[in-house]
C-alpha cells in the first residue's frame, strides 16, 4: 500500500514521477524466438537507455543430420555507432550479456558458415532498473520501488535462464529421438543386409556347384 | 480531499496505462524482396497470444504479406499487401507457432524493416482494465505483475521437468534397445551361418558330392 501523506503538491510529483518511471521498467517479455538461417540473419533491438544490461541466448537446435561436424553458428553485435560489441561462435548454443554504453538500436547478427540451413532459437532482453541514480539525489523516492525493479530484473534473469533451458532441452529432445529412430532403422536394415546376404550367398555356391556338375557331366 | 483523491486516481490511471503499454518494444527484422522470413516460438496449449506488426521505415511504399500458421498446418492469420496489422488468438495445441512474412511484386532489391511485437501469456494481459475491476493502485498491480511472472515461471518450470521425465524414459529405452538389439544381432549372425551350412551340407549330399 502506498503509505504517501495526501498534503504535500510536490510528493505527488514525486510519486507521479516514480510511478511513471515504474512503467518504464518493464517486466520481461520473455520470448524465444525461432528463425532457420542460411547465411545470415539480422535482428534488431532497441535500446532507451544508456547503462542497460542486454542478455540473452541462442540456440542451435540440431537437424539429426548425420554429419557432426558443424562448424556452429556465429553471434555478432553491433553498438549503433557501428562498434562490435560481442562476437561468440558457438556448436550447442550461449548465453551473452553485455552493458550498453550507447543508446539506440543495436544489431544482432547470426552468421552461418555452414553448408546448410541451421535454426536457432534466440532470446534477447533490455534490463533496465531506474532509479539508483535517482535514489541518492531525492530523498522523497521511496527506496520501495527501486526494489520493486529489481525484482522484477531478477525475475527477468530466472526467466532468461528457463528460456535458455527450455531451448537446450528441445535441442536434446531432438538429438534424442533421432538416436532412437537411427536405432530402429539400422538394426532392421542390418538384419535384412545379413539374411539377403546369406540367401545371396547360398544360391551363388549352387549355382556354381550346378555349373560345375553340368561341365563334368559332358 | 476531494481534490487530492482525484489526483490520486489520475496519476494511477496513468501509472496503469504506462504498465500496460509496457512491451512496446519490438524486435525487429529486414525483410527482402526474394525470401521469405519466418519467425516461430514453441507455445503450449491454452495460452493467449497478442502481436501486432508493422513496416519501421523503408525507402519506398512497400507491403509486406503476413501468414501466421499452427503446428498442425492450420492458418490463424493472413493479410497481403499490408503496411501493419495485429493479430491475437488463444493456442488450442502445443507446438510452433510461425509468422511467414514475404514481400509479393517487389522489385529484387526491395529492403523493408518490419517491427514485430509479439506478446504470450502474462505479456498479453489486459493490466489496465484488471486494475479497474480490483481497483488495484500502483504498488499492488507491480506487485500482482510480479506474482504473476512468479507463477508462470513455476508452471514453466513444471513443464520443464515433465519433458525431462519423458526424455530420461526415452533414453532407458534407447539403452535397452542397443542391448537387446546386439545380442539379436549376434543370434541372427549365428542362426543365418548355421542355415547356410545345413543347406549347402544337405545340397552336397544330395548331389553326392559329399
Amino acid at each position: 500500500m502506498v503509505a504517501m501523506a495526501p498534503g504535500s503538491r510536490r510528493q505527488w510529483w514525486i510519486f507521479l514521477a516514480v510511478l511513471v518511471l515504474v512503467g518504464l521498467g518493464c517486466v520481461d517479455r520473455g520470448k524465444a524466438l525461432m528463425t532457420t538461417i542460411t547465411h545470415q540473419e539480422c535482428v534488431y533491438e532497441e535500446v532507451d537507455y544508456e547503462g542497460d544490461t542486454v542478455s540473452g541466448s541462442f540456440v542451435v537446435i540440431d537437424h539429426g543430420l548425420a554429419w557432426a561436424d558443424e562448424p556452429g553458428v556465429e553471434l555478432v553485435v553491433t553498438s549503433p555507432i557501428g562498434a562490435k560489441v560481442i562476437g561468440i561462435t558457438a556448436k550447442e548454443g550461449e548465453k551473452f550479456e553485455f552493458v550498453a554504453h550507447q543508446r539506440g538500436m543495436y544489431k544482432f547478427c547470426f552468421n552461418n558458415p555452414g553448408p546448410t540451413p541451421e535454426t536457432i532459437s534466440f532470446y534477447i532482453h533490455v534490463g533496465h532498473i531506474y532509479g539508483l541514480m535517482d535514489l541518492a539525489k531525492d530523498e522523497h523516492l521511496k527506496p520501495l520501488n527501486v526494489n520493486i525493479a529489481r525484482v522484477r530484473e531478477a525475475l527477468a534473469a530466472v526467466s532468461g535462464e528457463l528460456i535458455y533451458l527450455k531451448a537446450r532441452d528441445r535441442r536434446h529432445r531432438i538429438t534424442n529421438e533421432s538416436t532412437q529412430r537411427r536405432l530402429i532403422s539400422y538394426t532392421v536394415g542390418e538384419y535384412i543386409c545379413l539374411i539377403g546376404v546369406s540367401l545371396g550367398q547360398v544360391y551363388l555356391i549352387r549355382k556354381l556347384f550346378d555349373k560345375r556338375l553340368g561341365y563334368n557331366r559332358v | 480531499m476531494g481534490g487530492t483523491l482525484a489526483l490520486r486516481s489520475c496519476l494511477a490511471v496513468v501509472g496503469l496505462v504506462l504498465l500496460w503499454g509496457c512491451g512496446a518494444q519490438a524486435v525487429q527484422f529486414e525483410v527482402s524482396a526474394r525470401t521469405t522470413k519466418c519467425i516461430a516460438e514453441e507455445i503450449q496449449n491454452n495460452v493467449v497470444v497478442i502481436a501486432d506488426y508493422k513496416i519501421v521505415h523503408s525507402d519506398e511504399s512497400h507491403t509486406i504479406t503476413v501468414k501466421v500458421t499452427s503446428p498442425y498446418g492450420n492458418q490463424l492469420h493472413y493479410q497481403e499487401n499490408v503496411k501493419s496489422g495485429q493479430f491475437a488468438f488463444t493456442t488450442s495445441e502445443t507446438g510452433n507457432f510461425m509468422a511467414c512474412f514475404w514481400m509479393l511484386n517487389a522489385p529484387a532489391t526491395a529492403v523493408a524493416n518490419v517491427a514485430l511485437d509479439w506478446k504470450t501469456g502474462v505479456h498479453a494481459k489486459d493490466w489496465a482494465s484488471i486494475a479497474k475491476k480490483d481497483k488495484l493502485d500502483g504498488m499492488e498491480l507491480e506487485l500482482r505483475k510480479l506474482e504473476e511472472a512468479v507463477n508462470s515461471i513455476h508452471s514453466e518450470m513444471l513443464y520443464l521437468r515433465e519433458r525431462e521425465a519423458e526424455m530420461r524414459n526415452l533414453n532407458e529405452l534407447t539403452n535397452s534397445r542397443v542391448a537387446w538389439f546386439g545380442i539379436m544381432s549376434l543370434l541372427v549372425c549365428l542362426g543365418v551361418a548355421g542355415w547356410q551350412l545345413w543347406h549347402l551340407k544337405s545340397f552336397f549330399e544330395r548331389k553326392k558330392l559329399l
